[in-house]
């Protein structure tokens, strides 16, 4: 393995036991609030893996992980306890009951005339299930169409914003449904085998911070199989992987889906930490906003992308805690990331990766004669 | 019928008075400027300000804020976009992030808010413009109630668009503009100052969006965050009209406008948002051209 190659795992392995570690020194407000970051973060990996990897600026990341997150927030506003306490043996959704036509039966499969779609959801893991499903199916169905069409760049993006905001005000119209503006509030805890998921239990952050951990290096090997290099192959120039043979379509929807499976996770982690689900997340700030992370991160760099998100909203709480200063701070975020963009395109993973770059050019680790032939044997031995 | 025709024209109106700037700055400059919105939230406060200080009406404030956006936006494009020429999608994120900037300039009145200074019209309030009375109320055509200040919104928009029209296509700078389009590197081979006329451009994209707001600032609500969901409307016609192409802007303005106000009589405003997407999408996967594209060489 090459030096560098085993640099950049040491990085993971210590931001990782760096993760596992906070519980130590964090009380339970804290680790809620740095869980829904490495949430965040989760988001990153999704961006940089379709943005930095597979070259399509997804600027509608939010439809996928909206997608996941009401997912699972159906199957836990079924388990809530007030759903619980309207009058019938099967829950109901409280705002279903408020919303309810006079005379309405207090029954899920017909209280109102969208209501059976809930039915399925009274089983937790069907949730979690279509938390990925959705993603995926959506991703697929997308990218099918629009990579098959050979459309690229900038209309990618076009697309996917103008889909975020379409499926937005769907759900916003969908009142019975989806409870419209409002969202899904008022959840009950995801339930493992007894054990009760409190958003603000250890627990529950190991559960976020183990995801993390596993979605990153899954991610980081992906990137390296034979697929995730003709991916990388595609970004670079589609026409030439083209003329090589290879299936482009399909490799950019295979990993957009992934990447969308990716951002549905970090969907259903989120509402499970926060307990709710909102329109809000199909926002077109809230989809721009993840870009932002993962562009001062480091487009090109999962777990740059991962700790941008991660550090940009560390920052942010810490920094609007004091009074007034929280909106000064969105006009320094809107000017670090004009300057991100100016002079640092590659990101904090940039820079860290010069500054290594130096420092292996500086350390004289072998004679220059013998690098190479460690090399050649190391990928013999591949 | 005649009714709901007019508000799906008016509608189309705001969506090219937004779409006009944007039209030029990406379809000539290539780049994608997510601060046209701010532009238009500069140029509302500008007739709101204008209000309160000068005590003028909207007629004096849109030169006005065609001057402001256009000094704002030959900033912009000197300080920022003339460095990312040809990086696309860099000149969006740059541009978001130069669009925070501008809401939290507002917002923070310019920073005094922090030394407790507060100047009446600006900070994170809503703020309200008041129309003159001759602007107000409706007339009737046809036995149909006809709101005046739309029908104002509709003139306004039709003269800047036919001024934009001769300055594109009947002036020397326009030619050189639509040189641009097709090649600037021919273009600046052909002694062509590039630099020079794309600093122009943005201008004068920037000041369209500038007058689109004080249009806004007469019916809309006034307030920091007002631009964001523009200046994706506007993108989305500009896409649909074809790059490059200010037929296709008008044209898919009004088009969209018109399914907008027809869903909307027929639903409601959300669904009909919902739709304008749902079409524009399939239109950008049908032709990602888009339906009047011009051929670059």
């Amino acid at each position: 393995m090459p030096m560098k190659r085993k640099i950049d795992w040491a990085i993971y392995a210590a931001f990782v036991v760096l993760v596992m570690l906070l519980p130590l020194v964090m009380d339970a407000f804290w680790l809620n609030r740095v869980a829904k970051y490495l949430v965040y973060g989760m988001l990153g990996v999704a961006v940089a893996l379709s943005w930095g990897y597979a070259g399509i600026l997804n600027l509608g990341q939010g439809l996928f992980f909206g997608a996941g997150a009401y997912m699972l927030a159906m199957s836990l506003k079924l388990a809530s306890t007030t759903s619980l306490q309207q009058g019938s043996d099967k829950p109901v959704p409280d705002f279903m009951l408020w919303n309810a036509e006079p005379g309405a039966p207090t029954e899920l499969c017909c209280i109102n005339k969208a209501s059976f779609l809930w039915l399925p959801f009274q089983s937790q893991w069907f949730g979690v299930a279509m938390g990925l499903i959705l993603p995926v199916l959506l991703a697929t169905i997308l990218g099918t169409i629009v990579f098959r069409k050979r459309i690229s760049g900038v209309f990618v993006s076009i697309i996917t914003l103008a889909l975020v905001l379409l499926v937005r005000l769907v759900v916003i119209d969908s009142q019975p449904v989806t409870n419209g503006f409002n969202g899904l509030t008022d959840l009950g805890w995801f339930n493992v085998a007894g054990l009760e998921f409190d958003p603000y239990i250890v627990p529950t952050y190991y559960l976020v911070a183990v995801s993390l951990s596993l979605v990153l290096v899954g991610t980081r090997l992906l990137i390296d199989t034979r697929s995730g290099l003709i991916l990388q192959a595609v970004r670079d120039d589609q026409n030439r992987a083209r003329y090589l043979g290879f299936d482009v379509p399909a490799y950019q929807t295979f990993f957009f889906a992934v990447s969308a499976a990716i951002a549905g996770f970090a969907g259903m982690l989120y509402v499970i930490v926060s307990e709710f689900a909102s329109p809000t997340f199909m926002d077109l700030t809230f989809s721009i906003t993840m870009v932002v992370w993962a562009a001062v991160g480091g487009r090109a760099s999962i777990l740059g992308a991962c700790i941008g998100a991660i550090l940009i909203n560390t920052i942010s709480a810490t920094v609007s805690e004091t009074e007034g200063f929280a909106e000064a701070w969105k006009a320094i975020i809107g000017l670090i990331f004009v300057l991100v963009v100016l002079y640092l395109p590659r990101g904090l993973a940039g820079l860290a990766h010069d500054f290594i770059d130096r420092l292996l050019a500086r350390k004289p680790t072998a004679s220059p004669q013998a690098l190479p032939v460690s090399e050649t044997s190391s990928q013999l031995a591949e | 019928m005649l009714e709901v025709l007019f508000i799906g024209l008016s509608l189309g109106s705001i969506l090219l008075l937004v779409a006009l700037g944007l039209a030029i700055t990406y379809g000539a400059m290539g780049v994608i400027n997510m601060a046209h919105g701010e532009m238009v939230m500069v140029g509302a406060y500008v007739t709101v300000l204008s209000g309160i200080w000068l005590g003028t009406n909207i007629f004096v404030a849109i030169p006005l804020a065609f001057i402001v956006t256009a000094l704002l936006g030959l900033l912009i494009e000197r300080v920022v976009v003339r460095r990312l020429y040809g990086r696309l999608l860099d000149t969006l994120l740059a541009t978001w992030g130069i669009a925070i900037l501008i809401q939290q300039a507002v917002r923070l009145e310019f920073g005094l808010s922090f030394l407790g200074i507060h100047l009446q019209g600006l900070g994170p309030g809503l703020q309200n413009v008041a129309v003159p009375p001759f602007l107000q109320g409706t007339f009737s055509i046809l036995g149909a109630d006809i709101n005046r200040y739309r029908t104002f919104i509709i003139l306004v928009t039709a003269i800047l668009a036919l001024v934009t029209w001769f300055i594109i296509y009947r002036t020397s700078m326009g030619t050189q503009v639509r040189a641009i389009i097709r090649n600037p590197r021919m273009a600046a081979a052909c002694g062509i100052d590039v630099t020079r006329i794309n600093a122009l451009t943005f201008a004068f994209g920037s000041g369209l969006a500038g007058v689109a707001g004080v249009m806004m600032s007469g019916f809309k609500t006034v307030f920091p965050d007002m631009g964001t969901s523009m200046v994706v409307d506007g993108f989305l016609v500009v896409v649909m009209g074809g790059v490059g192409s200010l037929l296709g802007s008008v044209l898919s303005a009004g088009i969209l406008g018109e399914i907008n106000g027809l869903v909307a009589a027929a639903t409601n405003d959300i669904l009909a948002r919902a739709v304008v997407f749902g079409v524009v999408i399939a239109i950008i996967v049908l032709k990602p051209k888009g339906l009047f594209a011009l051929k670059g060489r």
